[in-house]
């Protein structure tokens, strides 16, 4: 039946998530400079803050990569971060409650699977181009010691899908816009600074250490951390497949939890 | 010689009483029975039919049973007080809100089954307006078409047609929050349009327009339901409904309480005609009286009375004591003011 096709998203037209995709995209090119400017102007204040203002009083880590070394690529990760959940919670909220939006996709012949879709891999995408700014910053300032560091733009592509997914999770089941900034605080804080960004999670207390490497960003920050050294190990594979994972959870439940929301 | 055999009980042979004509009368009145026969598929098969349509919010029963048909090519009309449960119904029509119990088919496709199919032939304008703030009105079109796969030339070609068919193809470029009530209605409009839906659903299509607009709609309406498509809408507007509407049903409470071409209800509960009653002041109650004891069904409208019946009133109730009468023609609102009564919903 039609019907179980449409709930096991099986029933699935791609050309609709581009169709998505591309609002986003005519939406973006109307006001890029504002958005863009955000998106990437903090990320090298805090680069440059962190790794040249804190970093002359912190001593070389993990034997002989420098703190700018280190901080660099877990600040490109890290930053992947934000541009995905801003639009896939904050914004996709908006979207979804005060401009019905999603409404009137829904009314058109789009199912919310590609709907979710289209939202999430815009995050991605926002990301990938956060990413690719900071780490030609970090490149030029000379903190980049692989060439293997260009596989750090599609991770962080990888990154926004995770928090992409996770950002439209939360917005098809925060119960008031109010209650949106809480995943900024709450999540988005905690998740930036703790996922081994900013210092080796090794220094934690070792209780906390179980809790740092299940965040849903330490992965990147890992994975990010091996491809700007190019010392890369099995590790390394793990953070990746743990990434994948919370991406592929994190969607599905995402157009799951917006159908419980919207089809009333 | 000629002889005659008559035979008892046969009648002489006599004279064909129809002239004879060309075509000869038995090939007109096949081609009149194919015609029939060929109609009659028409006829018989609404491209809209509803059938024990119920909807619950939880506990609350927004829909409770109700059965319609929309024959193609009609301009169907809605009508009912705040929360009749027309967006509720119109919403299960165009598969975006679960049918707690019933059917709906539209163009032979059951809704519940095959959502996307219908969505693929529907156009929808929602009671909100549901533009894209974000995109300006080009592209809104555009954006939107893309979902039907009407894309590149088109999709550009369409949109450029929608927006001088509804009098903005200056204002193509405008950011949404630019827009004025009125504009943002018909760009509503114009995106439904875009797609040459077979079955447009419209609710309340024109809340919110000047009557310059309105009547635009109105226009554009008649041209799209001329080029084949047919229009279920809501309103609120009785005069709209009459000018525009083939047939309607007027629903309160979830169901449906009266239905039929617009005349028709208007004849069959409010007559022809309508007196209204001013008494002066202080003389309402034996005003009523005395008109209650002439046999009138006698209704409170403001700080009026109406009585409804035919053109004979006139002589009837030319002269009442203390009170100024009026005679008017009997309307759409009078109908659905005696079936939906005074009180105010949602409250
Ligand atoms: N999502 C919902 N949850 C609970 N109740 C709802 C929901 N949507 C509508 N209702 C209720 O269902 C009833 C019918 O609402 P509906 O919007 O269909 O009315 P309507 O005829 O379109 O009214 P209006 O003329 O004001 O637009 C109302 O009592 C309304 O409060
Ligand atoms: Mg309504």
């Amino acid at each position: 039946m039609a019907t179980l096709a449409m709930r096991t998203g099986l029933d699935f037209r791609p050309a609709n998530v581009y169709g998505v995709w591309l609002r986003h995209w005519l939406a973006f090119k109307g006001g890029w400079l504002v958005d863009s400017t955000a998106i990437v102007i903090e990320p090298l204040f805090v680069l440059l803050a962190v790794g040249f203002g804190i970093g002359k009083f912190v001593e070389d880590i993990q034997g002989n990569l420098s703190y700018q070394e280190f901080v660099a690529p877990g600040i490109i990760a890290a930053n992947a971060m934000w541009p995905a959940l801003f639009n896939c919670s904050w914004g996709a909220y908006q979207r979804m409650e005060n401009h019905k939006i999603f409404e009137t996709m829904i009314s058109a012949p789009v199912n919310l699977s590609e709907l979710a879709a289209g939202e999430i891999v815009w995050g991605a995408t926002r990301a990938a181009m956060t990413t690719a700014a900071v780490l030609l910053v970090a490149t030029l300032l000379g903190l980049i010691n692989s060439s293997l560091a260009i596989l750090i733009l599609p991770l962080g592509f990888l990154v926004g899908l995770v928090f992409g997914g996770m950002g439209l999770v939360y917005a098809s089941i925060a119960p008031t816009q109010h209650s949106m900034m809480l995943i900024f605080t709450l999540i988005g804080t905690p998740i930036f600074f703790f996922s081994g960004a900013f210092f080796p999670i090794a220094s934690l207390h070792t209780g906390l250490q179980p809790i740092a490497w299940a965040m849903p960003l330490t992965g990147a920050v890992h994975v990010a951390r091996g491809l700007s050294t190019g010392d890369l190990g099995m590790s390394h594979l793990y953070g990746l497949l743990y990434m994948i994972g919370l991406a592929s959870v994190f969607y599905p439940l995402s157009f799951m939890l917006l159908r419980r929301k919207l089809i009333i | 010689m000629i002889r005659y055999t008559v035979r008892v009980g046969e009648t002489p042979p006599l004279k064909d009483p129809i002239p004879p004509s060309f075509p000869p009368l038995r090939f007109r009145l096949f081609v009149w029975s194919a015609c029939n026969f060929l109609m009659s598929d028409i006829q018989t098969n609404p491209i809209i039919k509803a059938v024990g349509l119920h909807k619950d919010y939880g506990e609350f029963h927004a829909v409770k049973g109700i059965d319609f048909e929309v024959m193609p090519g009609e301009i169907f009309g809605m009508l009912g007080p705040n929360g009749a449960g027309k967006t509720t119904t119109m919403r299960m029509l165009s598969s975006v809100s679960p049918i707690t119990a019933g059917q709906i088919f539209i163009d032979g496709l059951n809704v519940a089954e095959e959502p996307r199919k219908v969505r693929d032939r529907i156009g929808v304008v929602a009671q909100h307006d549901g533009l894209d703030p974000d995109l300006n009105v080009h592209q809104n079109l555009v954006t939107y078409a893309r979902y039907f796969s009407i894309t590149g030339k088109a999709a550009e070609d369409r949109a450029r047609e929608m927006l001088e068919f509804f009098g903005m193809d200056q204002r193509a470029d405008s950011g949404i929050h630019t827009l004025s009530g009125g504009m943002k209605r018909r760009l509503t409009l114009a995106r439904a349009f875009m797609t040459r839906p077979k079955v447009l659903i419209l609710d309340e299509p024109s809340t919110g327009l000047d009557p310059q607009a309105r009547n635009r709609v109105w226009e554009q309406l008649f041209r799209i339901r001329e080029a084949g498509a047919t229009i279920l809408m809501s309103t609120h507007y009785m005069e709209e409904a009459a000018q525009l509407c083939d047939r309607l049903v007027i629903m309160d409470y979830g169901k449906i309480l009266s239905r039929g071409t617009p005349d028709d209800l208007v004849m069959e509960h409010a007559g022809s005609l309508t007196a209204v009653i001013r008494p002066t002041n202080g003389s309402g109650p034996a005003v009523r009286s005395k008109l209650e004891s002439m046999g009138k069904d006698v209704r409170e409208r403001g700080a009026a009375l109406v009585v409804h019946g035919p053109e004979e009133l006139r002589k009837e109730l030319g002269q009442i004591d203390n009170a100024a009468v009026r005679f008017r023609v009997s309307t759409l609102e009078d109908v659905f003011l005696n079936l939906t009564g005074r009180e105010l919903r949602d409250e």
